[in-house]
């Protein structure tokens, strides 16, 4: 029985044919790519989420210290890397577009909606994260819970997606299969599959049940495109050697085209995640070593409003247990025992920077007010407003020796853009966890 | 979907895992917007959608429609191997180009401080597609010469 899917399959691989880089094949392979990009950038997100609303039961590594630095990194440059690879699958998968009629019963409605669901979800979420890593936000609606609630609804029609094409993945996912949809048909598919456009569906198959053709101005432009005249110009014993060779150079060059896409964005912009490719950052929103003492920011003393009260003489940092208070000036916290340490500033937007910080162990500091090893902190900036003008801080990052009040920066005098006069400075954290302009630490 | 492909018993059960964790997914995406997002801003991120699926069909796809009409028909008078290399030089300088020209739009709405875009990115980009074309030039002209040194 010939039904609707079938024959939605088979003008696909008419298509396919006549553009050798529309094709199942090429379509699993960049697939594939891209779910694995999907998948990293939400393995990664959803660290990056926990890191700063965890869950009561949740600990976090503090050890590597950079671990943060590398998970937030991949994750932004997988994203990035997604754009050549979104449109590289797309194109592959083009024709489907202009399928029609456009909509085939209500199983039909349902594929079609949750494809459209899916690219229209992937790209704004793209697009969003993009944006955000240079602070524009030209939308309506808050960045960080679009781009959590629509990373669920990527990976769920992410799932469905392949439910719904896993015959087609799994018949094209080793390359042994071919390319070319003509392999393991019968005459008849085969001189469908050889017709060269949509427009002209061959007789013999017109006339099964429920065969349309896809008519109209999109299907004179693909015969117009895909009819390419030096192959069917010539005789037809001539032509089958010529197609292998114009489609496998077409192949070839389209998957160089989009290795050489993801190339250039992921070594023109991961220098700000990457020291190593610092040398190549020419298009990232971010560089590393630039700012006030060779370490960028991304928000001054002037927008937290506290350019007056962190230069305050009278200043001083609140520690607190219960009842127990004890109060340090600057003073006081650089007349005990200083600490010096190598640690990453890492930021949710992807760029990072070392540094080295002197200050005071936090566990000293907790110590002093008679907290115990396992007691986790509530920090308060001196910042006016802002989501983070109080966080929390676990235990594990509070007890650990590398966890500084840290008083200066690459051997100088906090900036005051670095959270003069102390900041928190903790291994494996997101940057915007790292306290600048403290104000108190209460035990929790 | 396919009736000419067939659908194991195995399969039909990963298919169905797949659809479950795809549903699950969804409402878990719905819940959250829902839930932290004011309906304004739900309609904002609808309007987002919709902005994105119009852009692609309707804007992005019938550009590169033009494109491949017109790469397909200076395929009648040029090497085809040239025309690949041209054509995926185009296309990374394009994606390159969506990627940088928002950060130029960005750069002139004052960014928060200096260390946020700092560099001057419409000269970059415009360094950048000299160097695209003088390395696809280069390209082209030594598959030319190896060519009819072959012939």
């Amino acid at each position: 029985m010939q039904t609707q899917p079938v024959r939605r399959l088979l003008l696909n691989l008419q298509k396919s044919v006549a553009a050798p880089t529309r094709n199942p094949r090429l379509a699993v392979v960049l697939g594939r790519f891209l779910a694995t990009a999907f998948l990293i950038c939400f393995a990664t997100g959803l660290y990056s989420h926990f890191l700063q609303d965890p869950l009561p039961w949740m600990h976090f590594p503090t050890s590597p210290a950079n671990l943060y630095q590398i998970t937030q990194g991949i994750h932004i440059t997988a994203g990035i890397a997604c754009f050549p690879l979104i449109f590289g699958k797309l194109y592959t998968v083009f024709p489907n577009l202009f399928q029609t009629p456009l909509i085939t019963g209500f199983k039909g409605l349902l594929e079609r909606a949750s494809i459209a669901l899916f690219v229209g979800a992937s790209l704004v979420e793209i697009v969003i994260g993009l944006l955000n890593t240079y602070q524009f936000y030209p939308w309506p609606f808050g960045f960080r819970e679009t781009h959590f609630a629509l990373s669920f609804v990527i990976i769920g029609s992410l799932a469905i997606h392949i439910g719904v094409k896993l015959p087609i993945i799994s018949k094209y996912w080793k390359k042994i299969d071919g390319y070319g949809p003509g392999i393991r048909q019968s005459a008849e598919e085969r001189e469908l599959v050889d017709a060269p456009l949509i427009d002209a569906v061959p007789p013999g198959i017109q006339r099964a049940p429920g065969v349309k053709q896809a008519a109209g101005l999109t299907g004179m432009l693909f015969r117009w495109i895909d009819d390419t005249p030096s192959v069917d110009e010539m005789p037809a014993d001539k032509r089958e050697t010529k197609v292998p060779h114009h489609s496998s150079l077409s192949r070839r060059g389209f998957l160089a085209t989009i290795g050489a896409g993801v190339g250039a964005v992921v070594l023109l912009t991961a220098g700000q995640s990457f020291a190593f490719l610092k040398p190549f950052n020419v298009f990232a929103p971010r560089e590393k070593g630039i700012g006030p003492q060779a370490v960028p920011i991304n928000r001054t003393a002037a927008a937290a409003q506290v350019t007056e009260t962190a230069m305050d003489a009278s200043w001083v940092l609140t520690v607190k247990n219960g009842s127990i208070a004890q109060t340090f000036s600057r003073a006081q916290l650089l007349a005990l025992p200083q600490t010096t340490v190598d640690l990453p500033i890492s930021c949710v937007e992807g760029w990072s920077q070392m540094a080295t910080w002197t200050g005071v162990r936090l566990q000293s500091l907790v110590k002093a007010v008679g907290g115990g090893s396992g007691a986790a902190l509530t920090l308060t900036s001196l910042e006016k407003e802002g989501g983070y003008r109080v966080t929390q801080m676990g235990s594990e990052y509070v007890s650990d020796p590398t966890t500084l009040v840290a008083l200066t920066l690459n051997g100088e005098t906090l900036d005051i853009d670095h959270g003069y006069p102390a900041r928190m400075i903790a291994p494996g954290r997101p940057g915007v966890l790292q306290t600048k302009w403290l104000s108190s630490l209460e035990v929790s | 979907m396919s009736d000419n492909i067939p659908v194991s018993p195995t399969m039909a059960k990963v298919r169905l895992t797949l659809f479950g964790v795809g549903v699950v997914g969804l409402l878990l995406g719905a819940y959250f917007l829902v839930t932290k997002q004011n309906p304004m801003q739900i309609v904002g991120v609808a309007v987002w959608l919709l902005g994105a699926i119009i852009l692609h069909d309707a804007i992005l796809s019938p550009i590169v429609l033009g494109v491949s009409v017109l790469a397909r028909r200076a395929g009648r008078r040029v090497s085809r191997v040239v025309l690949v290399i041209i054509q995926g030089a185009v296309v990374v300088g394009a994606i390159l180009t969506l990627l940088v020209v928002p950060e130029i739009y960005a750069k002139t709405l004052t960014p928060a401080n200096d260390t946020v875009l700092p560099f001057d990115y419409a000269i970059r980009l415009g360094l950048m597609w000299l160097g695209l074309i003088i390395v696809t030039g280069a390209v082209c002209a030594l598959y030319l010469r190896r060519a009819a040194r072959r012939a």
